[in-house]
């Protein structure tokens, strides 16, 4: 009886935070999407239905695409009648195909590499952690410089392989073309690359999710698999992938969610001359919603849409894992 | 000499990873007419240390500072004061509705935080908050970051219930239960929460950007774009004030890791 009664002291913050902060904003926020608001003022609304999903996600399939118009409506098959929301789409997927695959790789070379019994590992483990750690803006203005096109060190020592390679052919009589570097940021082709990499830098808690898989797999599987002559690949692969699928799975559905929800690194790195290559979709919404003037029902449209998809992500991978994913029977 | 060669190994990638950072630090020393110079040394031939002093002198660089920190602590000591009561009460108290609430918090764990950017920004604008820290702060007071409620949790579950019986034998209520007994105990998981947490607000931008106006306001994130529209000019003071913001959160990383980084608990948000 004690208990029931000092309940309310520990949950108090918990159960205002939740009723005002989470599940009535959720509600108004799938209501407002429902709406449209005259004005700037978002008290004057009313109901307009469907009209805002409409608006967002209807394609004009009798319409006959030309060679001039974008790659993504090829990929729709028709003209949607926002174009510039589908075209943050498909930014959006472009770049989380880019960027998951190889920040996760990049995490599990780090986490096999910090795998090791040596002394002192624990502070390579830091180290290597370190990036993830402290991104932020920060981190995104010195990564702006290091893709600088003229004076960043990645084209530097891109220009100066590029001269090394030519030397080396040239004693054996040949010669390279001349050859310019990508320019990144500044180019609408290199910019979601060059934000793939930025991203990867920062995998370190993908990676720390991994090293505590790898430091869970039996070391007797790895005798074994010596003795029986495997070489690395197969080790790799027949053991230490089976028995972290279930961190892989993980870091896939959470490093898909972080990308796909992208904001201050293309928010910050944005320029014109990318043509629109880094409006993600979290930077639409930022425009419809925070920019002048206010489209508050619409952007809480694309808010849903984006966890719908989100949700639906999450689910099919869960249920697709069923396949390829191996959980230890704990007997 | 196997040996040898994985620490070598450790340290080139160590290396590569540190290039970026290496990059700005080289271009914070450079003198302005060599920053734009790409046959400009690796290492400036004079280090112009005093590009530091400028960069602070630019811009209110101290004033950023000071409101990131009470921003990022703030929000660090309300996440772990109300996180921790609620996760106490979902993993060692005994109620009617407790697995109902259980449920609630992992849907809410379930559910991307932008869903809120709108409907939040429009009750804290309602109440007259905007331009203020109110709308960055009081939402982790109310225990909104519910992942570390789940953390708080599961550590809770793990510690031995002998220690909370004794006090309450001793007739110690359940609140000196918590603050006298389970709370000291509970020093891996506060360190975890506070790390991650800091680490979090530190890094904010987005939501600063959409409730401060003021300038005398702005933490390190809005401080240092504002560095940026120096770019054309000023590379490298803007090199300067990006490595200095990073120093605070790698100061923090530094001192927690031992807890963070070197336990069997490393799931993340």
């Amino acid at each position: 009886m004690r208990t029931q009664r000092s309940i309310w002291q520990f949950l108090w913050p918990w159960v205002i935070g939740f009723t005002l902060l989470q599940l009535g904003p959720i509600l108004f926020s799938a209501g407002l999407s429902f709406c449209e608001c005259t004005g700037n003022d978002w008290k004057q609304i009313h109901w307009v239905g469907w009209k805002n999903y409409e608006q967002l996600l209807a394609i004009d399939y009798s319409y006959t695409i030309t060679p001039k118009d974008p790659a993504s409506w090829t990929w729709l098959g028709g003209r949607p009648q926002n174009p510039r929301f589908f075209h943050a789409l498909f930014n959006t997927l472009i770049y989380t195909i880019m960027s998951v695959p190889l920040s996760l790789t990049i995490a599990l070379l780090l986490a096999q590499l910090l795998h090791q019994p040596l002394r002192g590992i624990s502070f390579f483990r830091t180290a290597y952690y370190l990036p993830y750690f402290i991104g932020g803006v920060g981190t995104i203005l010195v990564w702006q410089w290091m893709f600088n096109p003229e004076t960043g060190w990645i084209n530097l020592s891109l220009i100066t392989g590029y001269k090394m390679i030519g030397q080396a052919i040239g004693w054996l009589g040949f010669s390279l073309p001349e050859w310019q570097p990508p320019r990144w940021l500044y180019d609408p082709l290199w910019c979601k690359p060059a934000l793939a990499l930025m991203d990867s830098w920062s995998c370190g808690g993908a990676m720390l999710i991994f090293l505590a898989a790898l430091c869970l797999v039996p070391r007797h599987l790895y005798d074994a698999a010596r003795l029986e002559g495997a070489g690395r690949w197969t080790t790799f692969r027949q053991i230490t992938l089976p028995l972290i699928s279930p961190a892989l799975l993980f870091n896939i559905i959470t490093a898909t969610i972080t990308a796909t929800r992208t904001f201050s690194d293309a928010f910050l790195l944005q320029h014109w001359s990318q043509q629109d290559g880094l409006l993600l979709i979290m930077i639409y919404l930022y425009e419809q919603a925070f920019e002048l003037p206010n489209h508050w029902g619409y952007a809480s449209a694309i808010t849903w849409i984006l966890a719908a998809m989100l949700l639906l992500f999450s689910i099919v991978s869960l249920l697709l894992s069923r396949r390829w994913i191996y959980y230890e029977v704990r007997g | 000499m196997r040996k040898l060669w994985r620490y070598l190994l450790l340290i080139i990638v160590g290396v590569l990873l540190a290039l970026p950072l290496l990059a700005a630090f080289s271009t914070s020393l450079q003198p302005l007419e060599q920053v734009y110079n790409p046959r400009a040394p690796l290492w400036p031939a004079q280090p112009q240390w005093d590009n530091y002093q400028q960069a602070l002198i630019k811009l209110p660089y101290n004033r950023f500072l000071l409101n990131s920190l009470i921003l990022s602590l703030l929000a660090v000591v309300g996440t772990l004061w109300s996180t921790s009561l609620a996760g106490y009460a979902l993993a060692r108290l005994r109620w009617r509705g407790r697995s109902l609430c259980l449920a609630l918090v992992l849907i809410v764990l379930v559910i991307p935080g932008h869903v809120y950017l709108i409907p939040h920004f429009l009750l804290f604008k309602t109440l007259g908050w905007m331009d203020s820290y109110k709308p960055l702060i009081v939402p982790s007071f109310l225990a909104v970051e519910v992942f570390y409620i789940f953390l708080f949790r599961q550590f809770f579950r793990q510690l031995p219930s002998a220690y909370s019986d004794l006090g309450r034998i001793d007739g110690a209520s359940e609140p000196q239960v918590f603050w006298r007994i389970i709370m000291p105990l509970s020093k891996p998981a506060i360190v975890t929460v506070l790390a991650l947490n800091f680490a979090y607000h530190w890094q904010d931008f987005l939501h600063p950007l959409i409730y401060l106006q003021s300038v005398e306001l702005f933490p390190l994130p809005l401080g240092l774009r504002m560095y940026r529209t120096l770019e054309g000019d000023w590379v490298n003071y803007l090199m300067a004030a990006s490595l200095l913001s990073l120093i605070p959160a790698a100061i923090i990383l530094f001192i927690t890791q031992r807890y963070l980084l070197h336990q069997s608990t490393v799931i993340r948000p």
